[in-house]
């Protein structure tokens, strides 16, 4: 059998985030973990290094690159910005904190129990590297591969989250910031994260991306994600909004006209979709964000005060007296 | 007359050479290892000679331990989340064949190269195969993440570590069923026979649990440093080596008396051993991206860069040096 060779591709990227996680797994976790008798969690311990190291890092560059675009030329500047210091909260807790430990053991004993199983019975599941030999080894490339198709699931994720009654109520909250900023990408209802992880790890085991390949595609697709959601009038011009999704045109995904349970732009990282399904609009210019149909709360509460609001409306949308609404 | 003139310039000779035969750099081993980087889904190809990696092997998503076949003709490499088994050639680490076989973690020959028994960690089960045909025996569902496994010299037991319920199992390999299962220590990972005992690295503590291999009981507990992981013993059989995790040394044991001889600073999560020809051990630091080689004389080591979280090694100190 021909023996396929990989050059060093991402070796260097890998090093500084590996040896960065190192650092913090030696002299920190370690001494914790052996201090209060959980070193069987140090294995664990060192998978949630990476996705912090990986999250703190995006959320640093996301930082440096979004906050001076956001003074250069933003869509609209607010009296006092007190609703955006909770955007930034959510973006903690889902980058760096819990919610990157959940999400790596959750999907790392959902990989490894659906496919032990499949491969007990002599059927070892599909991965693209399998498909395609060549692959191996090729990690930009392969990486690139498993982005687009992960966007695409991606768009249809968020197609039915505006489509269906219950789902557009729990998304509603992150439409309801009419300060929208860089950090406005995480904030989402926590029940409306845990279905985006089900769908994401879904699709994911089906096309077998690699536990530890999954923190840094998930963290590249989310900084695109980020700077999309940026305070800033900013356009690729008329191919490249075509290419990849810019401020300009996911800020029309976020207009008031277009909360609602039919809307246009779904796209998260890539216009393709929307191009291809004729949900693109690409005439609407910088319209103000945010979803008049919500309770207060759900714009300018505090972090928990958005979750509850964000629960009520779930639960209310389950009535039947709740019809979908369309603004515009 | 002659005599003492021969004799007199042997003398002035070897004065002259002495120095230079000492002081001159010791002969590196040449060979190929192959280092497991576990978070590079990968497989690093180190020239022994230069202390360089060359290449890597591409493998599908999380190789951590390897192993020669008893006929000497494979490497076998297992691939937990692949969910497969490679198997390389151990001169060049051209791939023979991949096998898919589930969770294949942590892997032994037994001693009389008829068995081959597979920890799976993350699925809770070990299997124990013939080797020959690599037809499963038998599998045994266990409580929990089976790690390590070692063998009685005359082949009749397995024994695997129960990384999270603080165990050790005995399997008998004659009836293929469970001997005893019993608690040794807090977090258990690396296993070893040693002179009619079963050594267990305990990853919990900072100490050694020697076990008795009929009952499983704990007879002693030899202190080697915080979180002991895996040990080894040397080829020649005179120092039995200990890593420990926590406090990031490797311990020099004298496998009779079980005393510690000396406790060398091996930082970055010291993990898997193996020994060259010159003396010097080879070891993987997990979370340093490195493996160290070590000189025990001087307790300075060289290190070598390869992948991320590098796991299982294996010297071919016979191959050629690896082509790039």
């Amino acid at each position: 059998m021909a023996e396929p060779q990989g050059p060093f591709a991402g070796a260097v990227m890998e090093d500084v985030f590996g040896l960065a996680a190192g650092w913090v797994q030696e002299n920190l976790l370690i001494p914790l973990l052996y201090g209060l008798g959980l070193m069987r969690w140090e294995d664990i311990a060192f998978g949630w290094a990476l996705f912090a190291v990986y999250g703190a890092c995006q959320v640093v560059v996301t930082f440096a690159v979004c906050l001076p675009l956001e003074h250069w030329r933003p869509v609209e500047r607010w009296p006092n910005n007190n609703a955006v210091w909770v955007d930034a909260l959510y973006t903690a807790i889902s980058r760096i904190g819990v919610l990157p430990l959940v999400t790596f053991v959750l999907f790392y004993r959902l990989q490894v129990a659906t496919n032990g199983y499949l491969a007990d019975h002599g059927w070892v599941p599909p991965t693209l590297e399998r498909l395609f030999p060549a692959l191996l080894g090729q990690q930009i490339l392969t990486f690139a591969l498993y982005a687009i198709v992960l966007d695409f699931a991606e768009y249809w994720r968020h197609w039915l989250a505006h489509r269906f009654r219950w789902w557009w109520a729990l998304h509603s909250l992150h439409h309801a910031q009419r300060q929208m900023t860089f950090w406005s990408d995480d904030r989402n209802h926590i029940l409306d994260d845990l279905i985006a992880f089900v769908w994401f790890s879904a699709i994911a085991l089906a096309i077998g991306v690699p536990p530890l390949q999954f923190p840094l595609l998930v963290l590249v697709l989310r900084f695109l994600e980020s700077l999309s959601h940026a305070n800033v009038r900013l356009s690729f011009g008329s191919i490249g909004d075509r290419l990849l999704i810019s401020p300009r045109f996911h800020r029309a995904h976020h207009g008031i006209k277009a909360a609602g349970v039919r809307s246009c732009n779904y796209g998260a990282v890539l216009p393709w979709w929307d191009i291809l399904f004729g949900t693109a609009d690409f005439a609407h210019d910088y319209a103000p964000t945010g979803d008049p149909s919500g309770e207060e709360a759900l714009a300018t509460g505090s972090y928990w005060q958005q979750q509850g609001a964000g629960l009520r409306r779930f639960i209310r949308s389950f009535s039947a007296t709740a019809t979908p609404r369309r603004i515009g | 007359m002659r005599r003492v003139y021969f004799r007199r310039t042997a003398m002035r000779w070897a004065v002259f050479l002495l120095p230079i035969l000492l002081l001159a750099p010791h002969a590196r081993a040449a060979g190929v290892a192959f280092v497991i980087d576990s978070g590079a889904a990968a497989i690093s190809v180190v020239d022994m000679a230069t202390l360089q990696e060359v290449r890597r092997i591409p493998v599908l998503r999380e190789p951590h331990h390897l192993v020669p076949s008893p006929d000497g003709k494979s490497l076998l490499v297992g691939d937990t989340a692949g969910n497969e088994m490679l198997f390389l050639d151990p001169a060049t680490g051209a791939i023979q064949k991949r096998m898919p076989i589930a969770d294949p973690y942590q892997l032994g020959f037994s001693p009389d190269g008829k068995f081959l028994t597979v920890a799976g960690l993350a699925r809770n089960q070990i299997d124990v195969y013939d080797a020959a045909s690599m037809k499963l025996l038998k599998r045994f569902p266990v409580k929990s993440t089976p790690s390590h496994v070692a063998y009685s010299p005359d082949s009749a037991t397995a024994f695997v570590t129960l990384q999270d319920t603080d165990r050790l199992v005995a399997i008998d390999l004659r009836k293929l069923e469970e001997k005893w299962n019993q608690p040794v220590g807090k977090t258990p990972a690396g296993v070893l026979w040693l002179n009619g005992k079963v050594l267990v690295a305990d990853m919990g503590t900072d100490y050694v649990a020697q076990v008795d291999p009929a009952d499983g009981r704990v007879v002693a507990k030899i202190v080697t440093g915080k979180g002991a992981h895996n040990l080894f013993l040397s080829p020649d059989r005179k120092i039995l080596w200990v890593n420990n995790r926590a406090g990031g040394t490797t311990a020099a044991v004298d496998p009779t008396t079980l005393k510690v001889l000396r406790t060398y600073a091996i930082p970055g999560g010291p993990d898997d051993i193996d020994f060259a020809p010159d003396g010097k051990l080879w070891i993987t630091r997990r979370w340093a991206e490195k493996v160290a080689v070590l000189d025990p004389a001087t307790g300075n080591y060289q290190t070598v860069a390869v992948g991320r979280s590098p796991h299982g090694l294996w010297l071919n100190p016979k191959a050629p040096s690896p082509a790039r």
